[in-house]
C-alpha cells in the first residue's frame, strides 16, 4: 500500500513510483519549471561557487597527495551537488551528520576548510569544529553515523527544539544492519531525520547493483514505513527542493524521509585506490557530461550571470586559496605530546598520567 | 634544493613512460604547474611540481622509462649547482586504499623453522624468591653457587646467611698489615683490601657489603633523627670492687664477666621506668611507638663494619646469663656466624667505646630506636668527696644520645639519674 | 621456492588452499573482482570462480554469520573484513556462534573457518585502522587467535588454520604486508597453532614479541648485544592457544622477562603473559618481568602516532631496565 504524503514532491515521486526528480538536465535547461525552489539568481550563483570551491579544495588536496605532503584522501568528484544543495536548505540550527564524503555539505555549513584538510592530514583538530557548527565528526565505521543522528533527532524533539537532523550515507552502508536499524527507529519514533543516499554506484570497487538486488535504494524506507524518493544527485536545483520539503516536512512533526541522491563517484574510492581495476573507462566517460558543475554552469551563463573566464579565474583563485591553507596546515600539523593523552577521559586518570611523564622524560632524553 | 621523485599516485602503478616535458631546465615553476605527461598501464597522468623555483636538472628523456621513487626533477634555487641524485628501490604495487604501506625490496633471512636451534649448556641458576635473592644481594653472596635445602632444592635464608657467614675475607694487600686479634669487643677496622686501587696521592677502597649497609644506616639515622645527648661521670668505685669478687664465682662457671653486663642490667631497669627510651617514633602517623619489651643490642665491632647483636628480653635475664650471651654474641658477630634471628628486633643499643681507651663519645642511635648509650673507659680519678676531701674513685663517663622529636633533656637527665643510681650501688640491681 | 612479501605469501597460500579442498571458499568486501584492496586475494576468482571467490555487500555481521551457516553446512569458508577496525559488528556473530557452537552440540556441529583481517597500526591510515585486538580475541574461550610475522610463517600458519576443525582469527600485520620479501617455499608446509619460535637465542633477557613489533624487538636485541646484553628474542606466533612451554623454558634460562606488544598496557595480552611467568616461573626470575606496551590512551591520528607505537630504541631503553634490575 503505498503511503499518502501531502508534500507534492514526495506524493508525485514516491520511492515505489519508480520516477526520480530532476529539474534541470545535464545540459543546463531547467526541465520542470513549476518545481524550481524560490531562490533568487543571486542565491543560485552562490551556491554555484560553493560547488566550485568544493571542487578547487578536491583536486588541489589530491594534487598535494600526489605530491606525498597530503596522506590518504576521499574525493569528492561529481558528487558537489549532492552535497550543496541539501546543506542549503537546511536552517542555521539544523544538525549535520557526515559519513566522510561531504565537502561540499562540511564548507558550506561553517567547517573551515584548515579543519577539512587537519582531518585528512592527521590531526585530530580536524574534528574539532567552530562553536556553533552543529556538524558531527567524521565517522569510519559506515552506517554507524545513522543512530547518532535519529540521537540527535530524537533529542531535539524531547527538548521541545524543532531543529532537523541531516544524515549522510553511501549506497554500500545501506547493507548495514545499522542502516536498517536507524531507518526503523526513525519512524517508530517519528524522528526529525532527513537521510540522504549519496548513491554514487561504487562501494569501493562493488557496484550498486552487487551491494543490492532492490531496484532503489529509496525503496528500502518503505520497509520501514517511511516516505522515500530518488533524486537526480547532481542537479542542484532537484536536490535542494527535495531536501528542503523534506525537511519541512520533519520540523512540522512529519517524522523521518529517505532521499536516495542518484550520482557517480567520478574519482576514486581514496587516492590509494585503482578504480581502472573494477571498472571501464567507458563508465566514467559516460557520467562526464552529467558532472553538477558543468550543467549549473551552462544553466548560469545561459541566463547571462556568469561566463567561462569567471569560471576559470573562480577556479584558479580558489585553487590559490586551498594552497594557502594546506601550507598553514603543514605548519601548524604536529599534534603536542600533551594532546595525545588528554582527551581519552576528561580528567586524566593516574595511570595515564604517569604513562605521560615517563614519556616525556623518555623524550628530553633521561631514561631510567 | 628539492630532488622531486616519480611519486606513488596511488593507482597501482610502479613505473611509468615520459610522453611529454612541459619544462626546461632554467625554467620557473610555480607549485602545482605541470612537469611532465607519464604513460602508464592504466592513465596518462599530468604530474605537478611540488614547489616553486627553477628548473634545475631534468632525468629522463621522452619515451624514456621511469620507476616510481626516481628522481626526475630538481627543482631549487637558480645558479644552484645540481648533484647526482640518489637511487631509489623500486616500490612495488602499493594498493591499500587508506594509509602508507611501507614497501621495500628488503629481503629476510630464510626462515629456519626446521632447523633445531643450537643449545647452550644451560647456567646453573639457583630457585629463590625475590626476598631470597635480595638478601643474598644485600650480603654479597652469589646466589647461583648454593645449593637449596629448601622445597625442589629452593635456596632458603638460611642457605644464604650460612654462606655469608662462612665466606672466607678477601685476602690482604701486602703493605695492609691486621691490627690486633680480636680480644676485645671493638677493634679498629682493617681497611677493605679487596678493590684498592692506587693512584698518585690517593687510594680507593671499595666497601664490603656490610660496609655499605652500615653506610646508608648510619646517614638514614643521622638525617631522619634529630640528635640530642646528654653525658654523665658515672661513680662506679662500688661497681669495681664487687666485680673483682663477682669475678671469680662467673669463672668458675666458665663466663667472662665484664662491666657490660652490670651496664646492661640496669640500663633494662631504667628503660621499663622511663619507657620512651624503649620506643620508636612513626612520622608519617605522628605516633611514639612503645616496645614492650626489650631486646638490647650491643654494637660490636668487625674487620668488616659493625655489626649489633642484640639480647632478647634483657629484662629477664640474670647477670651471668647477660654476661654468657654478650661473650657469645660478640664471638658470633666476629665470626660472622650470627643468625637473622640474633640482629633483629633491638628496641635500644649500648655501644662500649671505651673498650678501646676513649673516654666520651657522641653514638649514632640506630634507626628507628629512641636513643643509644655510649660508654666510655673506666679510669681512676681525684673526685671531691662530700666532706670535702679528695678521694681517688673509678670514673665512667656515659653519653647517652636521644630522638629530640619527642624526648627532651628533662627526660634525659632523669635517665642519667636513674642509670647512676644503678651503677653507683650495684647492690640495687640484686634487689631489682 | 620464491621471494615473496607477506601479500604474496598470503595470496599464494589461498590459492593452494582453493586448489585443493573444493570445500574452501573466500569472500569478503572488494575481494572478487578487485582482489582486495591490500591485492590479497588477486587473481582468484578469475580462477576459481565467482562461487568460490566473490564480493559480498558491505555488512561484517552478515559475512561472519553467513560464514558459519556456510561452515554448518559442509564448507570450509575464509572470510576476510577489511580492516580489524571494521570487525566490530561482528562481534556478535563470533563470541555468540563461532566460538560456542562445538561446544553448545558438544561436538556435533563444528565451525571450521578461519576469518582474516589486516592488524596493528604504524600505515599512516584513519581511524580505526591500526586497532590490535589480540585481547579481545584471545579471551573468548573456543577461538584460536594467529598473528604471523613473515611470508614464510603466514603461509604455513594460514594452512594449518585452514585445515583446522576449529575457528581461527588470522591477524596480518597491515605494516608488514609489503615490508620486506622472503623465500617461501612453493609446496606445501604447515607451522602449526600454538607454537612460538625463537627467533634469536640469548641468555641475559627473554623478549616476546609478535607481528610488526617483532621486528622491532630484534632490533632493540641488536642495540642491546652491541652492550654485552644478550636477549632471547621470542615470535609468539599463536595468540591463543599461548606456547607456555617456550616461554617458561627461556625464562627458567634467562631469569628476566619483557614482553613488548601494540596494544594498550591496561588488561592487555601483556598482562596474561607476566602472570604465566609469575606462576610457572617465579623462583626463577631475578627481575620484576615487564610489559612495554601502548599508552592507555585512543590510538593517535597519523600525525601522531609515531608517539604511539615504539621503535628500536624505546624498546631497548625499556628492556634495558630488565636487564639491569
Amino acid at each position: 500500500m503505498i503511503q499518502e504524503y501531502t508534500a507534492q514532491l514526495i506524493r508525485d515521486y514516491d520511492a515505489l513510483s519508480g520516477r526520480m526528480l530532476q529539474i534541470l538536465d545535464e545540459y543546463g535547461v531547467v526541465k520542470e519549471p513549476e518545481l524550481m525552489p524560490a531562490l533568487s539568481d543571486a542565491e543560485w550563483l552562490e551556491l554555484y561557487k560553493t560547488m566550485v570551491l568544493t571542487r578547487a579544495a578536491d583536486d588541489k588536496a589530491l594534487q598535494l597527495q600526489r605530491q606525498g605532503r597530503m596522506l590518504t584522501y576521499a574525493p569528492n568528484t561529481g558528487q558537489e551537488a549532492a552535497q550543496v544543495g541539501p546543506a542549503a536548505a537546511m536552517a542555521k540550527n539544523d544538525w549535520l551528520v557526515p559519513a566522510f564524503r561531504e565537502l561540499g555539505a562540511w564548507l558550506y555549513r561553517g567547517v573551515p576548510l584548515k579543519t577539512v584538510y587537519l582531518y585528512w592530514y592527521g590531526n585530530e583538530y580536524g574534528s574539532h569544529f567552530p562553536e556553533g557548527v552543529r556538524v558531527l565528526p567524521i565517522a569510519v565505521p559506515i552506517g554507524t553515523q545513522l543512530h547518532h543522528a535519529v540521537g540527535v533527532a530524537m533529542a531535539s524533539k524531547i527538548k521541545g527544539e524543532n531543529d532537523v537532523t541531516v544524515a549522510y550515507i553511501g549506497d554500500g552502508g545501506t547493507s548495514t544492519g545499522d542502516f536498517n536499524e536507524a531507518l526503523n527507529f526513525a519512524g517508530v519514533f517519528n524522528a526529525p531525520v532527513v537521510f540522504i543516499v549519496q548513491n554514487n554506484q561504487y562501494a569501493i570497487s562493488v557496484p550498486r547493483t552487487k551491494q543490492t538486488i532492490a531496484k532503489t535504494i529509496a525503496q528500502k524506507a518503505v520497509a520501514a514505513g517511511i516516505p522515500g524518493m530518488v533524486v537526480d544527485g547532481n542537479d542542484l536545483f532537484a536536490m535542494y527542493a527535495a531536501v528542503k520539503e523534506a525537511i519541512e516536512r520533519a520540523r512540522s512533526g512529519g517524522g523521518p524521509t529517505l532521499i536516495e541522491a542518484y550520482t557517480y563517484r567520478l574519482g576514486a574510492h581514496t587516492t590509494s585506490d585503482d578504480p581502472t581495476k573494477y571498472r571501464e573507462d567507458s563508465e566514467v566517460e559516460a557520467w562526464k557530461p552529467r558532472d553538477p558543475l558543468g550543467r549549473m554552469k551552462a544553466y548560469l551563463i545561459s541566463k547571462g550571470l556568469w561566463s567561462e573566464e569567471q569560471d576559470l579565474a573562480l577556479y584558479e583563485e580558489y585553487g590559490a586559496y586551498a594552497l594557502e591553507v594546506f601550507r598553514q596546515v603543514e605548519a601548524e600539523g604536529e599534534p603536542r605530546v600533551e594532546d595525545l593523552f588528554k582527551y581519552t577521559y576528561k580528567e586524566m586518570p593516574a595511570h595515564v598520567r604517569e604513562q605521560y611523564e615517563e614519556y616525556l622524560q623518555y623524550l628530553e632524553g633521561k631514561v631510567d | 634544493m628539492l630532488e622531486f621523485r616519480f611519486p606513488d599516485i596511488g593507482e597501482g602503478i610502479t613505473e611509468g613512460v615520459i610522453l611529454k616535458w612541459f619544462v626546461e631546465v632554467g625554467q620557473e615553476v610555480k607549485e602545482g604547474d605541470s612537469l611532465f605527461l607519464v604513460e602508464t598501464d592504466k592513465v596518462n597522468a599530468e604530474i605537478p611540481s611540488p614547489a616553486n623555483g627553477t628548473i634545475l636538472a631534468r632525468f629522463g628523456e621522452v619515451g624514456d622509462t621511469i620507476n616510481v621513487g626516481d628522481v626526475v626533477v630538481q627543482i631549487g634555487e637558480a645558479g644552484a649547482k645540481a648533484p647526482r641524485p640518489q637511487a631509489e628501490p623500486v616500490a612495488e604495487d602499493n594498493a591499500a586504499v587508506v594509509g602508507a604501506l611501507e614497501t621495500s625490496d628488503h629481503v629476510l633471512a630464510t626462515s629456519s623453522e626446521h632447523e633445531a636451534a643450537a643449545q647452550e649448556p644451560p647456567r646453573r641458576k639457583a630457585l629463590a624468591t625475590p626476598v631470597a635473592r635480595r638478601m643474598a644481594k644485600e650480603l654479597g653472596v652469589d646466589i647461583n653457587t648454593l645449593v637449596g635445602s629448601g622445597p625442589g632444592g629452593r635456596v632458603m635464608k638460611e642457605d644464604i646467611l650460612k654462606a655469608a657467614n662462612g665466606q672466607k675475607r678477601p685476602a690482604p694487600q701486602a703493605s695492609q698489615a691486621e691490627t690486633a686479634a680480636p680480644a676485645s669487643p671493638i677493634q679498629p677496622p682493617a681497611p677493605a683490601p679487596a678493590g684498592a686501587q692506587t693512584s698518585g696521592g690517593e687510594e680507593r677502597v671499595a666497601l664490603t657489603t656490610l660496609g655499605k649497609t652500615v653506610a646508608r644506616n648510619m646517614a638514614l639515622s643521622k638525617r631522619e633523627i634529630p640528635h640530642a645527648a646528654v653525658m654523665d661521670e658515672i661513680d662506679v668505685t662500688e661497681l669495681v670492687n664487687f666485680r673483682r669478687e663477682a669475678k671469680v664465682w662467673a669463672e668458675r662457671e666458665g663466663v667472662k664477666l665484664t662491666y657490660m653486663p652490670f651496664i646492661i642490667k640496669a640500663a633494662a631497669l631504667v628503660l621499663q621506668e622511663l619507657p620512651i627510651f624503649n620506643a620508636s617514633f612513626s612520622a608519617e602517623t605522628e605516633e611514639i611507638v612503645l616496645k614492650k619489651y626489650y631486646n638490647l643490642g650491643i654494637a660490636v665491632d668487625t674487620p668488616e663494619g659493625l655489626l649489633v647483636p642484640v639480647i632478647k628480653n634483657a629484662d629477664q635475664k640474670g647477670l651471668l646469663r647477660l654476661a654468657r650471651e654478650v661473650q657469645s654474641l660478640a664471638e658470633k658477630a666476629r665470626e660472622r656466624t650470627l643468625s637473622l634471628q640474633e640482629i633483629q628486633g633491638g628496641t635500644f643499643t649500648l655501644t662500649n667505646y671505651g673498650a678501646v681507651g676513649a673516654l666520651s663519645g657522641v653514638p649514632v642511635i640506630k634507626h628507628p630506636e629512641a636513643a643509644i648509650l655510649g660508654i666510655g673507659a673506666i679510669t681512676k680519678r681525684p673526685v671531691v668527696g662530700e666532706d670535702d676531701q679528695i678521694a681517688i674513685r673509678h670514673i665512667l663517663p656515659v653519653t647517652l644520645s636521644f630522638d629530640h622529636r619527642f624526648i627532651d633533656g628533662g627526660s634525659a637527665g632523669r635517665f642519667m639519674r636513674k642509670l647512676r643510681a644503678y651503677l653507683e650501688q650495684p647492690v640495687l640491681l640484686l634487689l631489682s | 621456492m620464491a621471494l615473496m612479501n607477506l601479500i604474496t605469501a598470503i595470496n599464494h597460500t589461498l590459492d593452494l588452499a582453493l586448489a585443493q579442498d573444493e570445500r574452501v571458499v573466500v569472500f569478503g568486501e572488494d575481494v572478487g573482482v578487485e582482489g582486495g584492496v591490500f591485492r590479497a586475494t588477486v587473481g582468484l576468482q578469475k580462477k576459481y570462480g565467482e562461487e568460490r571467490v566473490f564480493d559480498t555487500p558491505l555488512a561484517e555481521s552478515a559475512i561472519v554469520g553467513t560464514a558459519v551457516g556456510m561452515a554448518l553446512n559442509g564448507l570450509r569458508p575464509v572470510a576476510e573484513i577489511q580492516f580489524s577496525g571494521f570487525v566490530y559488528p561482528a562481534f556478535n556473530q563470533i563470541i555468540s556462534h563461532v566460538a560456542r557452537m562445538r561446544n553448545r552440540t558438544r561436538g556435533q556441529r563444528y565451525l571450521p573457518m578461519v576469518i582474516r583481517m589486516p592488524h596493528g597500526g604504524g600505515i599512516k591510515a584513519l581511524e580505526h585502522h591500526s586497532e590490535s585486538l589480540d585481547t579481545f580475541f584471545g579471551h573468548i574461550p573456543g577461538l584460536k587467535v594467529v598473528v604471523p610475522s613473515t611470508p614464510y610463517d603466514a603461509k604455513g600458519l594460514l594452512l594449518s588454520a585452514i585445515r583446522d576443525d576449529d575457528p581461527v582469527i588470522f591477524l596480518e600485520p597491515s605494516k608488514l604486508y609489503r615490508a620486506f620479501r622472503q623465500e617461501v617455499p612453493e609446496e606445501d608446509y604447515t607451522i602449526p597453532i600454538g607454537k612460538a619460535k625463537v627467533v634469536k637465542p640469548g641468555s641475559d633477557l627473554t623478549v616476546v614479541s609478535w607481528g610488526a613489533y617483532l621486528h622491532e624487538a630484534l632490533k632493540a636485541a641488536e642495540l642491546l648485544q652491541a652492550e654485552g646484553i644478550d636477549a632471547e628474542v621470542i615470535d609468539l606466533r599463536t595468540i591463543s592457544p599461548l606456547d607456555r612451554e617456550t616461554i617458561l623454558e627461556s625464562v627458567k634460562k634467562t631469569g628476566r622477562f619483557a614482553v613488548v606488544h601494540e596494544a594498550a598496557k591496561s588488561f592487555g595480552p601483556g598482562a596474561e603473559l607476566v602472570a604465566l611467568v609469575n606462576e610457572g616461573a617465579f623462583l626463577y626470575l631475578e627481575a620484576p618481568p615487564l610489559r612495554l606496551a601502548g599508552f592507555d590512551i585512543t590510538i593517535p591520528l597519523p600525525r601522531g602516532e609515531h608517539h604511539y607505537f615504539m621503535d628500536a630504541q624505546r624498546m631497548a631503553a625499556g628492556l634495558r631496565q630488565v636487564a639491569n634490575f
